[in-house]
């Protein structure tokens, strides 16, 4: 009994943590249980949590993408500017396109190469957010442009930013959406299953008859079509697509994942995970902002919570 | 093996040294557009600027080669330069250089022990480490860039010997000079081949593996951090944005080098030819004239060529095995 405790405790004990702050925020501070905080928290999460989500598998699968931030960047700037040339649907499909393909080049990369381990990854996807970072600055010479200067139609956009059903803002919806599809992916499919056992050992999963070179593309295009839509979904929020709208959020999108209770080590996870992971992310930003914690603190305890996170994994391995 | 074609000899030597042929192709190539690239005075500041990360790179050199990775050196650049700063306003410049150095050991200290001793995954805990660390130095100057007061610390990297020789250059051949020799002709360096070779090997020879590969972190931290003073020193400023690229800018200029991310093969003399050859590069794009972002683009196109190429190497080798 007391072991099982125990075992529950350390599985758990970052999203205790966490989970324990924001409640000792709620009693110090009662702003923060107010609707009007309530609704801010709604709308923050859905960028983080989709880009968080895609994420998800790249970790699951034992690599770390920290290309999303360029992929981000790139795919704002370039459907911003397509709305007026082919249309705002054309603009959507296309942005969403770039993402997938930009996810598809890493994995690319990646498998010819035959850069197995995680530190691998972690640097050629570096690499590729300084590319596609870069693409991004020259394709508007380093302007940030805005949704309100388009001169047709864009009221996709406003309906993604700022539209809603019944109490559920749209962007709450797509992500129930994508959340739903994902989740069914991993659970129910012979490749959502295969990416645990290539994320776990890739020479095993290779043996067992696995198209391991196949399963990394996947995570990967995944990873990128998802940091696409959060692009998207995040650029018609505030309305203004900069050169530099994804940086920071590779580094949030890992901590969401490994709060929820994703090994760093790969080959273990799940997406609904990282939905509370992100989810506690955000409210833990937001409790430490009305706390009056400065947002340079906050990247200290991000660090430490990092840190803490695979320091606590790796007790669980050595068990 | 006996009859080895002549070409498949060249291919072989290209790869082993191909930062030196990377040197070599755009110096040539640099002969031919009219450009100032070939002035002592344009060589010269070149390897003034490329000196504070060719002294990141000695120090983390030495812990690639025992096969961990640091991805904190920026931070820890960004703090050496910050507290000496600070420190300057209250105390002597020599003890504020000193504390500042030594923040980075204090830094690299905790990585070693945290990796080493709980055996965690080095890039995870450092890339922590490298968060941490910036959340710090923009607590400590409000994010703005600060700067020291009085002209004898600026001196420092901005000086020249005899009138020519940048100071930079100079102390960078120094730290040079004595990493090479630790690794070359003490114990604890040629231990660190063992150790990034075959880890538990070493540890059955009798190698204190854990302690001398907890002190490649502290080494790097203090590498790194006296590459922070350099640079604020030259800079007169301070500020918490300074080490963003540091990390991965070094570590692509180590693997292109020569020395594998894989551990147990390389040194930091091709550390500092492979760093050349992103120094080079860099000047001779500004000499051209090419765009900011297309500089972007080609670093990123450069980075994620030589890492890939790294990774394959190392995919062929496994398989002829």
């Amino acid at each position: 009994m007391n072991k099982a405790l125990m075992k529950a405790v350390k599985e758990y004990l970052v999203l205790l943590l966490v989970l324990g702050l924001v409640l000792i925020t709620a009693v110090i501070e009662p702003k923060f249980i107010t609707s009007g905080n309530m609704t801010n928290i709604m709308r923050q999460f859905g960028p983080l949590i989709m880009v968080a989500m895609g994420m998800t598998f790249v970790i699951i699968g034992g690599y770390i993408d920290l290309s999303v931030a360029g992929i981000m960047s790139l795919v704002a700037v370039v459907t911003l500017s397509l709305i007026d040339p082919i249309g705002q649907v054309g603009a959507i499909f296309v942005g969403l396109l770039i993402g997938a393909a930009a996810g598809f080049l890493n994995s690319l990369v990646i498998t010819r190469s035959g850069a197995m381990t995680q530190a691998e990854g972690l640097f050629i996807s570096y690499g590729m957010s300084v590319l596609y970072g870069g693409t991004a600055l020259l394709y508007t010479g380093g302007v940030t442009n805005h949704l309100s200067y388009i001169e047709s139609n864009y009221s996709l956009f406003t309906l993604i930013g700022s539209g809603t059903v019944g109490i559920f803002s749209v962007s709450f919806i797509i992500f129930l959406f994508l959340l739903l599809i994902l989740y069914i992916f991993q659970n129910f499919t012979y490749t959502g299953r295969a990416i645990c056992l290539t994320g776990g050992n890739k020479t095993a999963a290779n043996l067992t008859g696995i198209n391991v070179n196949r399963t990394i593309i996947i995570i990967w295009t995944i990873s990128g079509f998802m940091a696409g839509v959060s692009s998207i979904v995040l650029f018609s929020r505030v309305t203004t697509a900069s050169p530099v709208l994804g940086k920071g959020f590779e580094l949030n999108a890992i901590l969401a994942v490994v709060v929820g209770g994703t090994s760093l080590k790969g080959g273990k996870g799940s997406v609904a995970r990282t939905v509370l992971g992100a989810m506690l992310v955000i409210l833990l930003s937001n409790s430490m902002n009305l706390l009056g914690v400065t947002v340079y603190m906050q990247n200290v305890m991000k660090g430490l919570l990092l840190i803490l996170a695979i320091w606590l994994d790796n007790l669980k391995g050595r068990r | 093996m006996k009859n080895k074609g002549l070409g498949k000899t060249i291919t072989t030597s290209i790869v082993k040294y191909k930062a030196f042929f990377a040197v070599l192709v755009m110096l040539l190539f640099m002969l031919f557009p009219r450009t100032n690239f070939y002035s002592v005075f344009n060589i010269l500041d070149m390897l003034n600027s490329a000196s504070i990360l060719m002294v990141v790179s000695f120090g983390l050199t030495l812990v690639i080669l025992a096969g961990g990775i640091d991805l904190s050196v920026g931070g820890s650049l960004v703090m050496g330069g910050i507290l000496t700063i600070l420190s300057m306003n209250v105390m002597p410049m020599w003890l504020a250089i000193l504390i500042g150095t030594l923040s980075g050991a204090v830094i690299g200290t905790i990585n070693g022990y945290i990796i080493v001793y709980h055996k965690t995954e080095p890039m995870i805990v450092t890339l922590g480490m490298s968060i941490i660390l910036t959340g710090i130095a923009q607590e400590l100057t409000d994010a703005h860039p600060i700067s020291a007061e009085g002209l004898s610390f600026m001196m420092i990297g901005n000086g020249r010997i005899f009138g020519t020789i940048p100071n930079l250059v100079v102390i960078m051949l120094v730290v040079f000079a004595v990493f090479y020799v630790i690794l070359r002709y003490t114990q604890f360096g040629r231990n660190l081949y063992a150790i990034g070779g075959d880890y538990e090997v070493a540890k059955y020879s009798g190698i204190n593996v854990r302690r001398e590969k907890a002190a490649t972190y502290v080494l790097a931290g203090m590498a790194a951090s006296f590459a922070g003073v350099l640079l604020s020193s030259k800079l007169n400023s301070a500020s918490s944005i300074y080490g963003d690229q540091t990390a991965l800018t070094v570590i692509s200029g180590i693997v292109v080098g020569g020395t594998s991310l894989a551990g147990g093969v390389g040194g930091v003399g091709r550390s500092l030819v492979g760093l050349l050859v992103f120094a080079i590069m860099e000047n001779a794009l500004n000499m051209l004239h090419v765009d900011a972002y297309i500089q972007q683009v080609i670093r990123g196109i450069v980075i994620v060529a030589i890492l890939a190429l790294d990774s394959y190497d190392r995919k062929r080798r496994r398989e002829d095995v």
